[in-house]
C-alpha cells in the first residue's frame, strides 16, 4: 500500500531540496548579494512545478497513443504527443475573456470617448516621459505657427518694458541674457574671433546708435536679445564653419601664390648661381589682347585659372567618353564578293528548300507560329463547345461556309457538262499591228546587275543612265527615247485602276513601262513619307492592268506585260502585302465568276505567280489557291472547242512550271492529259476504261484530227490561240498534240522518283502507243499507194516515239525500284506498364501523386477540411465561453436580487418586529393597566 | 314538250351566239362595253331556272354560251360558275334522281338535265385540258365541286369518283396544255384532302399501268411525289372534300391508302422511264417511296435492274437496296463484287462521292468481312486517288485510315517487311511487280492483300498541303482511334479554294515569301544571249511549249 498523499508530498518536496534546513539571516543577506537567491528561486519554482504535475495526472494529456505500427500514418512530434488541456483552456479562456468578453460587454452601448492623447496608450513609456514628449510636441506646434500676422503669437513675447527696457524681476531668461551680454561686452575688447557675437553686436548697430547713452556704464542698458531658435543657432554654425573654410582657403591660396612666386625666380636663382645670362623671355601673349575683340578679351581676361581648368577636365572627360573610331571595312575583292554571293544564294536556296518540305525556320516565325497555333487551338476549343469536334480541322480543311449561293456549276457530274455558249470569242477581227521592235523597252539597257538595289534601280532609273550597254540595246534605248518624246515627266500616283486608265489613255502601249518607271522613280518612298503607301496602291493597280491588258482585243505585246510583272515583282519585295493581296483579289475573282472558264488575263496572272512567289513552298498564301485554280480548271474546265484544249494545254504548262522544283504530284494534270490526247486521236479507243483510271470528258462534238493526204505541219502554241479561232484547226490539233506529248514527258522526267510512278504512267504509256499507233495506221491506210509520203510532220511522230520510249524505260527503272512500302518503322509504342512504381526512401507525410494538379488540388482540400474544424471549435468554445459568461452574469444579478431582496425581508421584519414589540409593550401595559 | 323549250332556247341561242360572239372576236374595248350585259344575262337566266322547272331550258343556253365556238380555248366563265349553281341546287334539290314512281315525263326530264349535266362536264374537261390556266383552276375546282355534289346528294354515286368524272379529271389534269398552274392546284387539293389524294393513287395507278410519254410520267412523278405525308399507322383521317367519305371503309383505312399509292408507285416504276426520271425516282426512292410500301419487296426488280445499269444511276440505287438488304432480308448475291465494280474511274469525279462514300462507310463495316476484300477496296481506291480530285484524296485517307485500323492484317499493305533473305535478294536485284490485277472482278482473287499502296504513299507529296497533310497520317503511327469520316466528306474545289481565299481582303498574318530574284525573262526571250543562248532560267519550260507573240 503506497503512504499517504501527504506523506507523499513531503517525500517529494524533500527530494526536490524544497524543504530543508532554515537559512540563517546572515546566509540570506549574503546570498541575496551574489544573486543566489534570484538563483535558487527559479529553481524552486520549476521543481514545484514539477511535483506539481507529478501529483496532477490530468495536467498532461496524451494525445495519441501509437496502436500498430505501420508506415503510412502521420507520426506525430514528439513533444506533440503530449498536450495540457487545462494551460490550453486557460489559455484560450484569458483571450477570449481579453476580446470576446470585452465586446459582449460593449454590445449595445454607443459612444464613448477616444483618448487621443500622445502615448497615452503606450506602455512602453513612463509617465515622465509621457510628460516630455508632449511638452516637446506642444512647443513645436508653436513655433509651426510662424504667420507673418499672428497677432496673437506675439503676445508671449509681448514684455513690459521702460524706455525699451525689460521690467524683469531678477529672474527668467532675461537675467541670463543680460549676464551673457555683459561677459561680450567684457570680452569684446579681446578682438577674438566670436563671429557670433560680432555679427549680433552688428546687428544690434542702430539700437547701439539709439542707446548710445547707457553704452558705456550701464550694463543693462544693452537690448536684451531673445533666445535664438534652433534653426537659427544652426544657420549661425554653417555660416561660422563656411567662413573658417573659406579664411582656411585664402590662406593657402596666399601660401601658393607666394611659394609660386618663389619657383618663379628659381630658375633665375640658379643661373644666378651658375652665373649664365638667361635668354630673353617671349613676348607675353597678353600683349595680342590689345588687338582682339575687346569682348573676347574681356571673356578670356575674365576666365580665372579655375574656370580654364574645369574646362580643360571636362575636355578630358569627353574625350575618353568619345566611341573609340573603328577601323573601317577592307574594300573586298572579287573573289571575295563572289563567294559571298554565292553564301547568300545558297542560305536562300535552303531557305527555299526548308520552306518547301513545309518547315518552320527561325525563332521568330516558330513563334509566331506557335501563337498562332494557340490561336487556332483557343478556336478549335471554342468551337467544340458549341459543335462536335472536327478531324479535318486538324489538317487545316474547312467546310466552306455556305452564306453565299455557290454559283451551280453543275459540272460535277460525270455525264453533263454545262457547254458555256460564251466561251468561244470569236475575235476574227483583231490587228496583230504591234512591231516587233517594240519588244525591247527602255529599261533594258542597263541591267546586268545581280544585286536587288540595283536591279531595282534599274527598273525605276532606267530611264535617266540609258547608254551605258552596247548594241541593240542602245537602239532599244533611242527607240525608247523616241518612244517617249511625246510623253510627260510627271505622272501622279493612281488610286485605283480606273485612275490609272485615265493616266495612260493617251500613253501608247510601248510607252506603258516609260510611265511605270516615271510613277515608281517619282513617288520613291525616300521622297515623302506617303509615297510607301501610294507605290503599294500602285503595285496592287499594276496586278489588275496586268490582267486587264492581256484581256484586250488587240493583243498587247508580252514585252511589255513581261516589263510590267517584273515591275510588280520587283514592288512586291518592297510591298508584299499590296501585291500579295492584288493577286489573292484576282485569284478570288477567278474562284467566284470564272473558275472554270479561265481568261487570257487569269492566265498572265497565274503565270506572273509562277515567276513573282516561290511555288515550290509547302504552303503558300498566293501559291496554294493559284495550283487550285488551275487544277480545277483542269478537272471540271469545259472540254468543248479547240480553244478549250489550247487553255488546258496551258495551263498543263502551269501546273509543271509550278512543280518544277518541288516535284509534287498533280492528278489533275494526267487526267487533262490523257483526256485530251483520247480525244484528238485520230481513232476512237473502244474501250477507254481498259486505259486507265482517268475520268473521261467528251467534248460536244468531235475534235479528233482528221487525216488527210495532205502535208500537214506542227508549229509551237501560241498564247493567242487560247481566244482566237484559226483557219487551220488541224494544224491547231496537231499542235495540241504535240504540246501535251512534250509536257508529259517533262512530267515523267519530274515524277520519276515517286513510288507509284508505274500507276501514274502506265495509263500515259497506254495512250500514247495508242495514239501512235492510230496515227501510223490511219496515214498508212490512207496512202497505200505511195509509202514516201507522210502527211504528219516526222518530228511528232519522232517526238512520240521518244516520250514513249523514255517513259518504257523509266517504267522498267520503276519497276526494278519498287520495294513493298515500309511506312511503318516507326518505334513499336510501349505498352502501358503494369508495374507499380517504387518510391527510394519513401516518406508517408509527402504526397506522391505524379498529377501536380491533383495533388495541388487534395493539398487544398485537405487544409480547407483543417481550417474549418479548426473553425469550427473555435466558434463552439466561443458559444460554449459566451454561456458561461451569461450564466454568471444571471447568476451575479440573481444572487444581488437575492440579496436585495433578503435584506428588504430583513428591514421589513426588523420594522415589523420592532412594531410588534412595541404593540406587545402597549399591551402588556394596557394588561398591567387590568 | 323539250321541243318548244328547245326552240325557246334555240331563239335564244341564236341571240346568245350573236352577243357572245362578238366579244371573243372583237377588240376588248367592246367586250367590256358588253361584259356587263353579259353576266346580267346569265343572272337572269339562273334565277329563272331556279324559279320554275319551266326555264330548264336555260340551262341549254347556258351550256351553248360556255362554249361559244366549239373550242373551249376561251370559256365563258360566268356560265360555267351559274351553271356549276344551277346544278349543284338541283342535285341538292333531287331534282337529278329518279324515282320509280316518278312520272313518265318526270323521268324524261331527269334523263333530260343528266343529259345536261353530262355536256356541262364534258365541257369543264375540254377547258382544263384546253384553256388558259385561270380558267383552267376554275374549271377543276367547278368539277371538284360538282363531284362533292353528286358524291354527297345522289345515292350509289360513288362511281364518279372511282370511274366517273374524277378519273376524266385526272386525265385532264394530267394532259392539261400548259397546265402548271392546274397541276399545282391539283397537287394542293390532292395533299390537302385525304380523300382526293386516295383517289387520285387509284386513278394514276390505273392511268399508268399504260404506256405513257415521259412528259407525262414526269407530271405524274410531281404529283405523287408532291404528296409524301406518308400515314402513320395510327393515323386518323380527318380531312375530306365529300362528307360521305369518312364512312368509306376503304377511304379511311390507313393500309388501303398505303396500298394504293404502293399499286400508283409500282404502275410508275414499271412504265418506261427515262435515265433521269429513273435517276430521279432512286434519288427520292427512301424518303419518298419505300415508306409507301406494305411489301419493300416488289420494288426489288426496279432496284436490281437500276443497281445493274452501271454509273451513277447504280450508285444511287445502292442506297435502296442497302435498305431492302437490312431491313426486309433481300439476298443480293455477288453484292460486294458488284459493289467493287462499281469503283470506276468516274466515281471520284461523280456528284454522288459522297453519297457513296457514306454508304461504303456502312458496307465495310463489319469486322467480319474477309480481309483480302477490304485490301482489294482499299488497293482500288488508291489507284483511283492517284487520278481523284483533292476533295476525293481528303475523304480515301482517313477512310483508308479506320479499315486499316479495323483490319489489322491489311496494315501490311503499308509496311511489309521482308524476313526472307533469298526474296530480299531477288528482290534487290529484278524489283517487283504490283501483285494487284485490277481486271480481276472478283475482290476476293485480286491479290490486293499480297500489294502495297504505292499510291498513297506517292499522293504524300500532292501539291496542295492539306490534302498532303492528310495522307501523311497513314505514315505515322496509328494512335488515334478512329477518324470520323463525315467530317472529310463533302470537300469541293470551291469551298477548298474559299478556305484558302477568305471572302475579303484580310491582313496577313504572315507576309508571303517573294521570289529573291527577278526573272531576266517570263514570256519573251530577252537577254538569252547572256545565259550562253540557253534559257534555262525559271520559266523555260513554258517559253519553250509556248510561243508568246
Amino acid at each position: 500500500m503506497p503512504p499517504s498523499q501527504l506523506k507523499q508530498l513531503k517525500a517529494s518536496l524533500r527530494d526536490g531540496g524544497l524543504l530543508g534546513p532554515q537559512q540563517s539571516k546572515k546566509q540570506k543577506q549574503q546570498n541575496a548579494k551574489s544573486g543566489v537567491a534570484a538563483q535558487n528561486r527559479i529553481q524552486r519554482n520549476t521543481a514545484l512545478q514539477a511535483i506539481r504535475d507529478r501529483f496532477n495526472p490530468f495536467e498532461i494529456k496524451t494525445t495519441s497513443r501509437p496502436k500498430f505500427d505501420v508506415t503510412t500514418r502521420d507520426v506525430p512530434k514528439k513533444n506533440a504527443a503530449q498536450a495540457r488541456p487545462g494551460v490550453t483552456k486557460s489559455f484560450g479562456e484569458e483571450k477570449r475573456r481579453q476580446t470576446l468578453l470585452q465586446e459582449m460587454n460593449r454590445r449595445n452601448k454607443v459612444g464613448g470617448i477616444l483618448d487621443r492623447r500622445f502615448g497615452e496608450d503606450d506602455p512602453t513609456m513612463t509617465p515622465e516621459e509621457r510628460a516630455a514628449e508632449r511638452f516637446a510636441r506642444q512647443s513645436q506646434k508653436k513655433l509651426r505657427k510662424e504667420s507673418m500676422f499672428n497677432l496673437e503669437e506675439d503676445d508671449e513675447e509681448f514684455q513690459l518694458t521702460h524706455k525699451g527696457e525689460t521690467l524683469s524681476f531678477g529672474e527668467g531668461v532675461n537675467l541670463d541674457d543680460f549676464q551673457e551680454g555683459d561677459l561680450g561686452a567684457e570680452e569684446d575688447d579681446d578682438d577674438s574671433d566670436f563671429p557670433r557675437k560680432r555679427k549680433r553686436m552688428l546687428e544690434d548697430a542702430d539700437s547701439d546708435l539709439a542707446d548710445i547713452t547707457f553704452d558705456d556704464g550701464d550694463e543693462g542698458g544693452e537690448q536684451p536679445e531673445r533666445k535664438k531658435s534652433k534653426s537659427e543657432v544652426m544657420k549661425e554654425v554653417i555660416a561660422k564653419s563656411k567662413f573658417y573654410k573659406l579664411e582656411r582657403q585664402k590662406a593657402k591660396e596666399d601660401d601658393d601664390d607666394l611659394r609660386e612666386e618663389l619657383d618663379k625666380g628659381l630658375p633665375d636663382l640658379f643661373d644666378m648661381l651658375r652665373g649664365v645670362k638667361p635668354p630673353p623671355k617671349p613676348e607675353p601673349p597678353k600683349d595680342d589682347l590689345a588687338t582682339m575683340n575687346p569682348e573676347r578679351v574681356a571673356l578670356l581676361q575674365g576666365k580665372t585659372p579655375d574656370d580654364a581648368e574645369r574646362e580643360y577636365d571636362q575636355r578630358l572627360k569627353q574625350l575618353t567618353f568619345d566611341k573609340r573610331s573603328a577601323p573601317t571595312d577592307r574594300t573586298k575583292t572579287a573573289e571575295e564578293k563572289a563567294e559571298e554571293e554565292a553564301q547568300r544564294l545558297k542560305t536562300l536556296e535552303e531557305e527555299r528548300l526548308r520552306r518547301m518540305r513545309g518547315e518552320e525556320s527561325s525563332e521568330s516565325e516558330a513563334g509566331a507560329e506557335s501563337e498562332e497555333d494557340a490561336e487556332d487551338e483557343d478556336g478549335v476549343e471554342s468551337d467544340d463547345d458549341e459543335s462536335v469536334f472536327d478531324d479535318a480541322k486538324a489538317f487545316g480543311l474547312q467546310q466552306p461556309i455556305e452564306t453565299t449561293a455557290r454559283p451551280e456549276l453543275g459540272v460535277e457530274d460525270e455525264d453533263d457538262f454545262i457547254i458555256d455558249d460564251d466561251l468561244v470569242e470569236t475575235r476574227s477581227d483583231v490587228s496583230l499591228s504591234f512591231d516587233e521592235e517594240e519588244h525591247t523597252d527602255t529599261g533594258e539597257g542597263s541591267e546586268e546587275e545581280e544585286d536587288e538595289d540595283e536591279q531595282e534601280d534599274e527598273l525605276i532609273n532606267g530611264l535617266s543612265i540609258p547608254g551605258l550597254t552596247t548594241g541593240n540595246a542602245t537602239a532599244a534605248a533611242n527607240s525608247a527615247a523616241e518612244a517617249s518624246e511625246g510623253l510627260a515627266f510627271t505622272y501622279p500616283c493612281p488610286g485605283s485602276h480606273e485612275e490609272f486608265l485615265d493616266i495612260i489613255e493617251d500613253v501608247p502601249m510601248q510607252d506603258l513601262p516609260t510611265v511605270v518607271q516615271r510613277i515608281r522613280a517619282l513617288h520613291h518612298p525616300r521622297l515623302h513619307s506617303d509615297n510607301k503607301t501610294k507605290l503599294g496602291r500602285f503595285a496592287g493597280i499594276l496586278v489588275q492592268h496586268v490582267a486587264y491588258m492581256a484581256e484586250q482585243p488587240d493583243h498587247p505585246s508580252f514585252a511589255i506585260i513581261e516589263n510590267i510583272l517584273r515591275h510588280i515583282h520587283s514592288m512586291a519585295k518592297s510591298h508584299p502585302e499590296n501585291v500579295c493581296q492584288a493577286y489573292r483579289a484576282h485569284l478570288r475573282e477567278i474562284a467566284t465568276s470564272r473558275p472554270l472558264n479561265l481568261h487570257p488575263g487569269d492566265l498572265v496572272i497565274l503565270t506572273g505567280i509562277a515567276t513573282t512567289f516561290p511555288t515550290s513552298d509547302h504552303f503558300h498564301a498566293i501559291a496554294t489557291p493559284a495550283h487550285l485554280c488551275v487544277a480545277r480548271y483542269l478537272g471540271q474546265g469545259s472540254v468543248n472547242t479547240l480553244t478549250d484544249f489550247a487553255t488546258g494545254a496551258y495551263a498543263a504548262s502551269l501546273c509543271l512550271q509550278y512543280q518544277a522544283i518541288s516535284k509534287r504530284y498533280m492528278p489533275e494534270f494526267i487526267n487533262y492529259s490523257l483526256n485530251v490526247l483520247c480525244h484528238l486521236n485520230p481513232k476512237e479507243y473502244t474501250d477507254t476504261s481498259a486505259l486507265g483510271f482517268f475520268p473521261s470528258r467528251s467534248p460536244s462534238t468531235s475534235l479528233r484530227l482528221r487525216l488527210s493526204s495532205k502535208l500537214m505541219s506542227s508549229r509551237k502554241l501560241q498564247f493567242w490561240d487560247m481566244t482566237d479561232e484559226t483557219e487551220d484547226e488541224e494544224q491547231l490539233k496537231l499542235s495540241i498534240l504535240t504540246t501535251i506529248v512534250n509536257l508529259l514527258s517533262t512530267a515523267s522526267d519530274l515524277w520519276s522518283g515517286k513510288s507509284a510512278y508505274t500507276e501514274i504512267f502506265s495509263p500515259v504509256e497506254k495512250v500514247l502507243t495508242h495514239v501512235l499507233q492510230a496515227l501510223e495506221t490511219t496515214t498508212t491506210s490512207k496512202i497505200k499507194g505511195k509509202p514516201s509520203k507522210n502527211p504528219l510532220p516526222s518530228s511528232l511522230l519522232d517526238n512520240l516515239n521518244l516520250t514513249i520510249t523514255k517513259i518504257t524505260a523509266q517504267l522498267t527503272q520503276a519497276r526494278n525500284a519498287r520495294r513493298p512500302l515500309l511506312l511503318h518503322n516507326h518505334r513499336p509504342l510501349a505498352i502501358k506498364t503494369a508495374i507499380p512504381k517504387f518510391e527510394e526512401s519513401f516518406n508517408p507525410d509527402k504526397h506522391y501523386d505524379p498529377d501536380r494538379e491533383r495533388a495541388e488540388a487534395n493539398r487544398l482540400k485537405a487544409e480547407y477540411k483543417r481550417e474549418r474544424k479548426g473553425a469550427m471549435r473555435e466558434l463552439r468554445k466561443d458559444a460554449n465561453f459566451i454561456a458561461r459568461e451569461k450564466l454568471r452574469e444571471k447568476k451575479e444579478r440573481d444572487a444581488e436580487y437575492e440579496r436585495k431582496y433578503k435584506r428588504l425581508v430583513a428591514e421589513v421584519q426588523n420594522e415589523e418586529g420592532r412594531e410588534a414589540n412595541a404593540y406587545e409593550r402597549v399591551k402588556r401595559m394596557r394588561q398591567g393597566k387590568r | 314538250m323539250p321541243a318548244p323549250i328547245a326552240a325557246a332556247t334555240a331563239s335564244k341561242k341564236r341571240k346568245n351566239v350573236k352577243e357572245g360572239g362578238v366579244p371573243s372576236s372583237k377588240r376588248r374595248a367592246v367586250a367590256e362595253t358588253e361584259a356587263p350585259d353579259a353576266t346580267a344575262d346569265i343572272q337572269r337566266l339562273e334565277d329563272q331556272i331556279s324559279e320554275s322547272r319551266k326555264h330548264y331550258n336555260n340551262i341549254a343556253t347556258l351550256i351553248s354560251m360556255l362554249n361559244t365556238d366549239g373550242s373551249a380555248k376561251k370559256p365563258n366563265v360566268p356560265a360555267a360558275l351559274s351553271l356549276c349553281r344551277v346544278f349543284s341546287r338541283l342535285i341538292a334539290g333531287g331534282n337529278l334522281t329518279e324515282s320509280s314512281r316518278a312520272a313518265e315525263n318526270e323521268k324524261i326530264i331527269v334523263a333530260w338535265l343528266k343529259e345536261r349535266l353530262k355536256e356541262y362536264q364534258r365541257s369543264l374537261l375540254s377547258i382544263i385540258r384546253e384553256s388558259d390556266p385561270s380558267s383552267q383552276i376554275t374549271a377543276l375546282t367547278l368539277c371538284l365541286c360538282i363531284i362533292n355534289e353528286r358524291a354527297t346528294h345522289l345515292p350509289g354515286e360513288e362511281g364518279i369518283w372511282v370511274t366517273g368524272l374524277f378519273k376524266n379529271v385526272v386525265e385532264s389534269v394530267v394532259e392539261a396544255n400548259n397546265g402548271q398552274a392546274v397541276l399545282s392546284e391539283f397537287i394542293e387539293k390532292a395533299k390537302e384532302f385525304e380523300d382526293v389524294r386516295y383517289y387520285t393513287f387509284m386513278q394514276i395507278s390505273e392511268y399508268a399501268n399504260t404506256r405513257r410519254s415521259p412528259e407525262t410520267i414526269d407530271t405524274l412523278i410531281s404529283i405523287l411525289s408532291a404528296c409524301d405525308s406518308i400515314p402513320k399507322p395510327d393515323h386518323e383521317f380527318e380531312s375530306f372534300y365529300t362528307k360521305t367519305s369518312k364512312d368509306n371503309k376503304r377511304v379511311v383505312s390507313v393500309n388501303s391508302h398505303k396500298k394504293r399509292a404502293q399499286d400508283a408507285w409500282l404502275a410508275i416504276l414499271s412504265n418506261n422511264l427515262t435515265q433521269t426520271q429513273r435517276k430521279h425516282l432512286l434519288r427520292i426512292m427512301v424518303h419518298n417511296i419505300e415508306p409507301w410500301f406494305n411489301r419493300p419487296e416488289l420494288l426489288m426488280d426496279f432496284l436490281t435492274d437500276s443497281y445493274n445499269v452501271g454509273g451513277a444511276t447504280s450508285l444511287l440505287a445502292l442506297s435502296g437496296l442497302f435498305y431492302l438488304i437490312q431491313e426486309k432480308n433481300l439476298d443480293y448475291p455477288q453484292f460486294y463484287a458488284k459493289l467493287y465494280s462499281l469503283l470506276d474511274a468516274d466515281l471520284l469525279h461523280s456528284k454522288h462521292r459522297s453519297r457513296f462514300f457514306r454508304l461504303l462507310n456502312t458496307f465495310l463495316a463489319s469486322t467480319h468481312l474477309p480481309a483480302a476484300l477490304i485490301a482489294s477496296f482499299l488497293k482500288l481506291l488508291a489507284r483511283l486517288a492517284l487520278n481523284a480530285p483533292p476533295a476525293a484524296i481528303v475523304a480515301i485517307a482517313p477512310f483508308t485510315y479506320n479499315l486499316l485500323k479495323e483490319h489489322p492484317t491489311c496494315a501490311f499493305m503499308l509496311h511489309r517487311p521482308l524476313s526472307d533473305d533469298a526474296r530480299a535478294a531477288i528482290l534487290h536485284a529484278r524489283g517487283m511487280d504490283d501483285p494487284y490485277d485490277p481486271a480481276e472482278p472478283d475482290p476476293l482473287r485480286s491479290r490486293a492483300i499480297e500489294s502495297s499502296l504505292w499510291e498513297l504513299d506517292t499522293l504524300q507529296s500532292h501539291y496542295h498541303p492539306n490534302v498532303a497533310a492528310i495522307v501523311r497520317i497513314l505514315a505515322e503511327q496509328f494512335t488515334k482511334q478512329f477518324y470520323n469520316l463525315e467530317d472529310f466528306l463533302d470537300y469541293t474545289y470551291q469551298g477548298m479554294l474559299q478556305a484558302e481565299l477568305g471572302t475579303e481582303d484580310k491582313p496577313f498574318k504572315r507576309v508571303p515569301v517573294v521570289e529573291y530574284q527577278i526573272p531576266r525573262r517570263i514570256f519573251t526571250d530577252r537577254l538569252v544571249e547572256e545565259d550562253g543562248g540557253q534559257d534555262t532560267a525559271p520559266g523555260s519550260l513554258l517559253r519553250e511549249l509556248w510561243d508568246f507573240a
